[in-house]
């Protein structure tokens, strides 16, 4: 699909590799574990909690030019739901495709799904319609 | 409780370049990860954090 997940804490790499390889549940990650122990990758992003050295739950999506399209934050106790995460990273690259005429409703889960086409002054007070189909 | 934090990055910025050492559990060895390199070639990234090792995520 074009992407690369990148994991981050404030753990080093040293730490990355003897928990992938110690947990088995890690036994197929595939994905790079990023390494920030000074904190500066995870202030810019914002998910840096000074009080205990450590990440917040953040989930940030950057297009290949590198602008900055989704993120998500929850506080320590609240996973988050992966689906959901690739709803929103199918839909960001559909819509790239789409060169910018076509929005995802919230509903949209999948290349097919009903989108809005060219939303614009005529769509106002006729969203139900549009999503109707016409 | 912790204090709330916000971004200091908005939607549909470009994002700063960055870099971080990673570990690549496919090639068992330590590598480089760069915004510059994704950008480079044209790849989508998911930053994906997390409080800490050895716990649940």
């Amino acid at each position: 699909m074009g992407a690369d997940i990148v994991t981050v804490s404030t753990d080093t790499q040293f730490t990355h590799l003897a928990w992938q390889r110690s947990e088995k549940e890690l036994n197929n990650v595939r994905y790079s574990m990023g390494a920030d122990p000074t904190g500066a990758v995870s202030r810019m992003f914002g998910v840096y909690n000074d009080e205990n050295g450590l990440d917040l739950r953040g989930t940030f999506l950057i297009s290949p030019e590198g602008k900055l399209m989704g993120m998500e934050m929850n506080f320590y106790n609240l996973g988050r739901n992966i689906d959901e995460l690739m709803r929103k990273f199918k839909a960001n690259i559909y819509m790239m495709k789409k060169g910018g005429n076509e929005v995802c409703p919230s509903k949209w889960k999948d290349e097919g799904d009903k989108t809005l086409v060219n939303p614009g002054a005529k769509m106002v007070g006729k969203v139900h319609e549009a999503l109707q189909g016409s | 409780m912790a204090e709330t934090m916000t971004t200091g990055l908005k939607l549909g910025q470009r994002v700063p370049d960055f870099e971080l050492t990673t570990y690549e559990p496919t090639k068992g060895d330590f590598g480089k990860f760069s915004l510059k390199d994704q950008i480079a070639n044209k790849r989508w990234t998911i930053l994906f954090f997390y409080p800490a090792d050895f716990t649940f995520v």
